[in-house]
């Protein structure tokens, strides 16, 4: 807040400092809207984890829509401005639709490639976009009555307009990045996988991001004209994409103020380097690659960790809302089919070229169950896993949950529906710290993408963090990063994630993989503790613990169930003796 | 001739992603650094069958220099993919302001040598210029000896099986930092001598390499990132498609390859023969 309020005096003082003369209130102008673009930018790069090479398309094609309206339309400057925003989340979406079907840096390169489209669309309809000539003779710039400013022909209006309208588009880019929706798209930038199976779809979630970034940087784009009063060819060439990647870089992504920093540091080099050296891109190439390899937090991210590493670190239990009393109070029984059936698989099956990794397994289990699936190495188990949690699509058979068919719905359809899951490899949100892990995991329970709001308000989703924590003993770690937790407790944080969205149905697959003798005692205790409260499936190859605590136990070998029953029925059936002991 | 051009440059493209996931960007300077370096050998002894020699070779020890002194440093790194294709954005857009420095920044000429000019034979109404036909020889010739590189050697084994595994194959005791590098530096090599061979066909300029990368993006996803074949029949339909189009309609020739590869994007997301899983990440 008071950061805020220190940048909006800077905004509105700065014209002293520029004393008053056109040509900086024009620089000054151009900054300020290159700072919004790179902001739009890092709100894709920093905060959904996409990198985009296309960006030019969003600014360019805002830019050349603005300024036709302005020029050929003579509408009025509100209007053109808005109709640029609106060109640029249209074409982000048409250009997300397509790239999102790939993903990491093939789709960087995709973007690259299909916003060249754009760059020859201008190219092509030379006589109205002007071809490389740029599209100029724009109007003296009114806004239109009751305000009736002649902007141009006053740059500190001018410039005051600007910087009022991006200090708005901050604000709002901010409380989106702090909203629900922006909490899920940082979860999806450290795990897209496991956000999924959190309930979120996580596509859409990337589509989202690309349509507010594409917004933004149209809006930055319509401003650039009126700043200009000119729309220059560049504007729409993939070299335009390149910059503000160097200019949100330089910042340091993640950050709000970075984009802003990044653009001056640019626009200094471009306009002061230039008129000494006439080769200055040798420099900015030079800086942003040495940036990339040592300074890779950029400017603000670095000075950021610099200040922070020498002050004191605030002690961590300190501040921190007091943890929440007593135990979660148990689910209502969880709405089962008939007779009591929660989970059945039907001749479920999967293929994986000629291997047959589950082979017609049929699968039931009750409501309230503690059951275990072994099975010797390769018997399929994870893979079943993947197929009743929608993480991969079966190639025959049924799934029935809670009395309804989920056999091909996608991982977070099946989370919504309560049916959780824990991995075999640890799959935490490492990027997180410990306590938004859980709300990560506990906010699907309440709202999906609320784009309004701010994420760490939610009552509700605050307390379910602070139960999970406490129920798994972390509570000393809420603020540390998941990926700096130790082994045991990324296991624990790993039940806990599944944990946190409430499910009726929970599958843990090997939760006390890679533990020590003591963390897997405790572990085994936590699971028959908790099988009080919720149905539960796991997979585990510690057989101590498998018969000590399960209430059945189904046995898998080569995709098929060989057995079934309670574990001492198991403990004395031949086949499975045969199986586990060779003999 | 368009289409050979574009398998030369994307192959190495194709191969060096394929080993090592970065997507490099700095790919198209190599080609623009090939033709200077052909160029330059010209000037200085008037031979262009040595300049056919020299280019590759003093544009794969660039490509050595790049690998050793910065690709390094990135791997194995947090998100060592996304910081590949950063270094490498960076020196794309660093290395040709390097080059209009020292050349100057207008093209440079450069002329078909003398043995290759004029029409070899006609065919129907096309005259067919013994310098395409030359073009022609050289990638039907190379194909083959790369084909065979990659699949009959143990350098392409390690190749091979670094792309599927990379860990695994250092477990085995195999050198694979060496091995990158070599990938590296032949990728880079492949893309010079296309870039010598285009020379006289157009002029050698300093922005040459920007377009030519992006038309081998285009190519690699029509084709199958990382996979020869896909490289191979992805030049082939898209440098038809360009020359066919520049002929029947100049002003569409540069849509129609964006519109050919939105279409494979939407009906086979991963190239026409892209493994499985490789087009992911």
């Amino acid at each position: 807040m008071r950061g805020l309020v220190a940048a909006a005096l800077l905004l509105a003082t700065a014209p002293l400092y520029a004393d008053y003369t056109p040509f900086y209130l024009g620089l000054l102008a151009e900054v300020l809207v290159f700072g919004l673009f790179a902001l739009a930018y890092d709100v894709l790069l920093g905060h959904a984890g996409v990198l985009s090479l296309g960006h030019s398309a969003f600014l360019g094609v805002a830019a050349y829509a603005t300024g036709l309206l302005l020029a050929r339309w003579r509408a009025p400057l509100e209007v053109s401005v808005l109709a640029g925003a609106a060109a640029g989340l249209l074409t982000s979406l048409v250009l997300g639709l397509l790239v999102l079907r790939k993903r990491g840096v093939y789709l960087a390169m995709l973007t690259l490639a299909l916003s060249q489209v754009f760059y020859y669309g201008v190219l092509m309809w030379t006589p109205v976009t002007g071809g490389t000539d740029g599209l100029g003779n724009l109007p003296v710039l009114y806004l239109s009555e009751p305000l009736g400013w002649r902007l141009s022909k006053r740059p500190v209006t001018r410039y005051y307009v600007l910087a009022a309208v991006v200090f708005g588009a901050m604000l709002a880019i901010r409380h989106l990045l702090a909203s629900p929706l922006g909490r899920v798209m940082r979860a999806v930038k450290a795990n897209e996988t496991r956000a999924a199976a959190c309930g979120y779809d996580t596509g859409r979630v990337k589509l989202v991001a690309f349509a507010i970034s594409g917004c933004f940087s149209g809006l930055a784009g319509a401003l650039l004209t009126v700043a200009l009063e000119f729309v220059p060819i560049e504007n729409i060439h993939w070299s335009m994409s390149g910059s503000v990647l160097i200019m949100t870089l330089f910042g340091g992504t993640g950050t709000l103020l970075g984009p802003f920093v990044g653009a001056g540091v640019f626009i200094w080099m471009r306009d002061f380097l230039s008129k000494h050296l006439e080769y200055w891109e040798v420099f900015v190439g030079g800086a942003f690659v040495l940036i990339v390899l040592f300074l890779p937090d950029g400017i603000v991210g670095s000075l950021t960790r610099w200040i922070g590493r020498r002050r004191p670190a605030p002690a961590s239990a300190l501040g921190a809302p007091p943890p929440a009393p007593g135990r979660p109070a148990p689910p209502g029984p969880a709405p089962a089919g008939p007779d009591g059936r929660l989970l059945e698989s039907r001749g479920l099956t999967r293929t994986f070229g000629g291997l047959t990794a589950v082979n017609g397994v049929d699968f039931v289990v009750r409501a309230g169950e503690l059951r275990a699936v072994i099975g010797p190495n390769g018997a399929g188990k994870t893979t079943f896993f993947n197929l009743l949690t929608g993480a991969l699509p079966p190639t025959g058979g049924r799934i029935v949950f809670k009395g309804r068919d989920i056999t091909n719905l996608p991982a977070h359809a099946v989370s919504r529906l309560g049916l959780a899951r824990s991995y075999q490899v640890t799959n935490i949100f490492g990027d997180l710290s410990v306590f938004e892990n859980l709300c990560v995991a506990a906010q699907s329970r309440v709202t999906h993408y609320r784009p309004w709001g701010r994420a760490d308000r939610l009552a509700d989703v605050n307390r379910r963090a602070e139960e999970i924590l406490g129920l798994l003993g972390l509570g000393a770690k809420r603020h540390a990063r998941g990926a700096e937790l130790s082994h045991g407790e990324q296991r624990y944080l790993e039940i806990g994630i599944a944990l946190a969205t409430d499910p009726d149905f929970l599958l843990l697959d090997e939760p006390t993989a890679g533990m020590s003798p003591e963390e897997t005692r405790r572990t085994a205790a936590f699971v028959r503790e908790l099988a009080g409260r919720v149905t539960i499936v796991l997979v585990e190859h510690d057989m101590e613990v498998v018969m000590g605590i399960s209430d059945r136990i189904t046995v898998l070998n080569y995709g098929q169930v060989l057995a079934e029953g309670t574990p001492a029925e198991i403990r004395d059936n031949a086949d499975v003796r045969r199986v586990y002991l060779r003999d | 001739m368009n289409g050979c051009i574009l398998i030369l440059v994307a192959l190495g493209l194709s191969i060096v992603f394929g080993l090592m996931g970065i997507i490099n960007f700095a790919h198209g300077i190599f080609y623009m650094l090939g033709a200077y370096a052909g160029w330059l050998t010209v000037q200085l002894t008037g031979s262009f069958w040595l300049a056919l020699l020299t280019a590759p070779v003093a544009v794969g020890l660039v490509g050595v220099l790049v690998e050793r002194g910065v690709l390094r440093r990135i791997y194995g790194t947090r998100n060592a993919n996304f910081a590949g294709v950063l270094v490498t954005y960076g020196l794309a857009i660093m290395i040709p302001d390097l080059v209009r420095m020292t050349f100057g920044r207008p093209g440079k000429p450069f002329a078909v040598p003398e043995s290759l000019t004029g029409s070899l034979f006609r065919l129907g109404a096309i005259d067919v210029h013994g310098y395409r036909m030359f073009i022609l020889l050289v990638t039907a010739l190379l194909l083959p000896s790369l084909w065979l590189l990659l699949n009959r050697t143990n350098l392409g084994l390690v190749i091979r099986a670094g792309t599927s595994d990379n860990l695994m194959v250092q477990l085995l005791g195999i050198n694979v930092a060496r091995t990158w590098t070599i990938t590296y530096a032949l990728g880079a090599a492949l893309a010079a001598l296309a870039g010598v061979i285009t020379a006289p066909l157009v002029a050698v300029a300093p922005e040459m390499g920007g377009l030519v990368l992006i038309e081998c993006f285009i190519v690699t996803v029509v084709g199958g990132m990382g996979s020869f074949l896909g490289a191979v029949a992805g030049g082939l339909i898209i440098g038809e498609a360009l020359a066919l189009t520049g002929m029947l309609y100049d002003v569409l020739a540069d849509v129609v390859i964006y519109l050919a590869m939105a279409l494979v994007l939407l009906l086979r997301p991963r190239g026409l023969f892209g493994q499985e899983g490789m087009s992911e990440e």
